[in-house]
């Protein structure tokens, strides 16, 4: 599973929800991908969920890229603790991830294959995604 | 290449009030700089715009009151969930004069076997004559096997163009399918069975 190496802070903030993403909205390393269209935190395991949906489905052929990361982790206090006494554990590792991103990427697979293993992946995503195909030439 | 006849007005109202007016208008805010000129601020039709820029460094002759050239596009920006055009840098070119563009590297065919094709360069800086820029360059992998390697050296340009970038940089390459060594469903399934007995 994705998980940092080493931080600088332990415990953060909750990441900011709001606005697109300011990049990463295009299919630059394969032919086709999944786009998001909503906010979301996205975790490791859904990451990872995505990721075996997707190489199951294709079996052999193809080549997967992984355009996220989870860098930012999320705290939880335990079940009926009393407020106060300071800020949870680390639970979660996710991505802070924005409408228009193109998180998952795809080559070496016909375009139905692509489709389906993308649609099976997008499942074990948390929020609406597309799929996108890379736009030759266009400016 | 032929040129897109597109019908500028200049602009005199900037910042984000003003451009939200122009895209509510169904318009796009550009800008127009080049030859160490000053640069011009224009508004375009949104429509006729973005079907011209399907085409790769598609060359645009703006007319207009006040405006009467031809320009490349230089930089495009787009919503990224709903595709319309936010703003273009449009820059500035004369007939005969070379300019440093990207032209778009397609793959035709398919590989021997299992192999697939790796592509870390999907487009290609090149030089070229402002009104003859090519619309891409074609690669050909029918039938090639594991190993096969191009480079930017070994591409085939069109005559009058001579590549801008890296001659080394790798274009495409066929390898072996990375996922080759995953287990199927059927036998991930069984493993699955087998280690919950275990337990």
């Amino acid at each position: 599973m994705l998980i940092p190496r080493r931080v600088k802070h332990r415990k953060q903030h909750r990441p900011d929800r709001s606005g697109a993403a300011k990049g990463g909205t295009r299919v630059v390393f394969g032919e086709f991908g999944i786009q998001a269209l909503e906010h979301s935190y996205v975790t490791n395991r859904q990451i990872e969920a995505a990721r075996i949906a997707m190489t199951r489905h294709i079996r052999r052929g193809g080549k997967v890229w992984i355009n996220i990361f989870p860098d930012r982790p999320l705290t939880k206090k335990p079940a009926e603790t009393r407020m106060g006494s300071g800020k949870g554990s680390p639970e979660w590792w996710i991505a802070n991830v924005k409408p228009g991103r193109v998180m998952f990427e795809l080559s070496g697979v016909a375009e139905p294959v692509a489709r389906e293993a993308m649609r099976r992946a997008m499942h074990k995503l948390p929020m609406k995604c597309r799929f996108v195909k890379r736009e030759v030439g266009e400016a | 290449m032929s040129e897109v006849r597109i019908a500028a007005e200049l602009r005199d109202e900037f910042g984000k009030g003003a451009a939200r007016k122009i895209r509510r208008a169904n318009k796009v805010p550009a800008v127009l700089y080049g030859h160490g000129t000053e640069p011009k601020h224009l508004t375009l039709p949104g429509h006729e715009l973005l079907l011209a820029l399907r085409t790769p460094n598609v060359l645009i002759r703006l007319h207009g009151e006040g405006v009467d050239e031809i320009a490349l596009p230089k930089g495009v920006q787009r919503d990224p969930i709903k595709g319309f055009l936010e703003h273009v840098d449009l820059l500035l070119v004369k007939r005969g004069e070379k300019v440093v563009v990207e032209i778009p590297v397609t793959v035709v065919g398919t590989t021997n076997g299992s192999a697939i094709v790796d592509q870390p360069l999907n487009t290609l800086s090149v030089e070229a004559e402002a009104t003859h820029i090519p619309t891409g360059v074609e690669i050909d992998v029918d039938g090639k096997e594991e190993g096969y390697v191009v480079h930017a050296a070994d591409l085939k340009l069109p005559e009058g163009t001579t590549l801008a970038g890296d001659p080394e940089a790798l274009v495409l390459q066929v390898i072996a399918a990375p996922s080759a060594g995953l287990p199927e469903e059927g036998e991930a399934a069984a493993e699955g069975e087998t280690a919950e007995a275990a337990e």
